[in-house]
């Protein structure tokens, strides 16, 4: 499994907020209510890092 | 006109839908997702809404079954009914699990409630072990998950039978439940196949094999099973849409301006107000290509941006949401 971070709107400039998780393109919310964040952070935890945002 | 009091004892529970039943889509009708599914991963929800697997070693498919109208095998005259095929296990640590997380911990702490169900197997002797567990959120201040383990058995045959056990579900005195997130929940395993190691959680199953049928699935607080409750469609398949939804149709993005050359937004809202924030699998729709992406996101909606599409091309989305314990 592999994340990607999002950047800012392309338009409005203001964070997007979300991780994208690579293997679905799945836009996971940076909310700790989410499960699948919750995988996301496990996954940080274990030593690993999301790859970049777009410029 | 004068008014008389009506006994409680006189009115039917069997036809007033009461809200008793805890399990959602029970009956098996809500198949948002996939009517089946093979070779199913593990802590996935493949197929049938609201029904989650978890494994380890087996080989697990999973389908929507009907029944055939007019059987009296089940009473009732129920639709589906969830088969759960099972092989290639026979290891020690191999295990699979069909459960139903029940949203918020509170639910029947302290008190003793009842799981029914119909179910049969294509291998008589064939068991499904209980087991209830707990767990107080994703968040460092909450308790720890609480595993009761080996909550009560029952023994399938080739013909569907009833089953009820009444369970006590422990109480949550001295725990701590993360305030700021809304994942704590009540845990309904049942077990398929359990090796040597699962002893104390799974009663001692053991490997198991075959077609395991699981129809009508109620849990309840009380020392007894009622009939089961049929709740119409639409109510059934909006609880499940708390947790998970797909649209049947196609959104578009819009232009904001004239002339803009392709930043285009659209938005979604969500037929009922799900659990959390989800998450969300946007795919292109037709006529598109380019960057797509949230802009905004919450509980009751969406807001999709694209970027880059070409002035001349057309722009809708598919999405799933997800907001799943």
């Amino acid at each position: 499994m592999t994340y990607k971070l999002t950047g800012n709107d392309p338009l409005l400039g203001t964070p997007l907020n979300a991780v994208i998780r690579l293997a679905d393109n799945a836009w996971i919310p940076i909310d700790e209510a989410n499960r699948d964040y919750q995988e996301y952070l496990e996954w940080v935890a274990e030593g690993n890092t999301p790859e970049p945002a777009d410029e | 006109m004068s008014l008389t009091q009506i006994k409680q004892s006189n009115i039917s529970s069997d036809f007033n839908p009461s809200y008793r039943n805890l399990i959602i889509n029970g009956a098996m009708q809500i198949a948002q997702r996939a009517t089946s599914a093979t070779g199913v991963s593990n802590s996935t929800y493949p197929a049938l809404d609201r029904w989650k697997y978890f494994l380890s070693g087996p080989t697990v498919n999973v389908s929507q079954e009907s029944f055939s109208l007019g059987q009296t095998d089940v009473s009732g005259e129920p639709e589906f009914y969830l088969r759960n095929t099972i092989s290639s296990n026979s290891g020690a640590s191999d295990y699979a699990i069909v459960a139903q997380h029940i949203e918020d911990v509170r639910t029947f702490a302290g008190q003793t409630c009842t799981l029914s169900f119909w179910a049969k197997s294509s291998v008589s002797g064939n068991k499904i072990a209980i087991e209830l567990n707990q767990t107080f959120g994703g968040g460092g201040s909450a308790s720890a998950r609480v595993v009761t383990g080996d909550s009560d058995v029952v023994t399938l045959s080739t013909s569907w039978q009833k089953f009820s056990v009444t369970l006590t579900v422990p109480s949550i005195s001295g725990k701590t439940i993360d305030p700021s997130t809304n994942t704590s929940y009540l845990e309904l395993y049942l077990w398929l196949t359990g090796g040597s190691t699962w002893d104390s959680r799974a009663s001692s199953i053991g490997n198991q094999s075959g077609d395991f049928d699981i129809a009508l699935v109620q849990f309840e607080a009380g020392e007894s099973a009622t009939e089961f409750e049929h709740r119409p469609y639409g109510l059934e398949l909006a609880l499940c849409q708390r947790y998970y939804y797909v649209p049947l149709n196609y959104r578009w993005l819009y232009a904001l301006t004239s002339g803009n050359t392709g930043n285009r937004r659209g938005n979604a809202d969500f037929p009922v107000t799900m659990r959390s924030q989800p998450t969300v699998t946007p795919t292109w729709g037709q006529y598109a290509s380019g960057t797509l992406g949230l802009q905004f996101g919450s509980a009751q909606g969406v807001t999709f941006y694209s970027d880059g599409v070409p002035d001349t091309s057309y722009t809708t989305v598919i999405f799933t949401a997800e907001a799943e314990l």
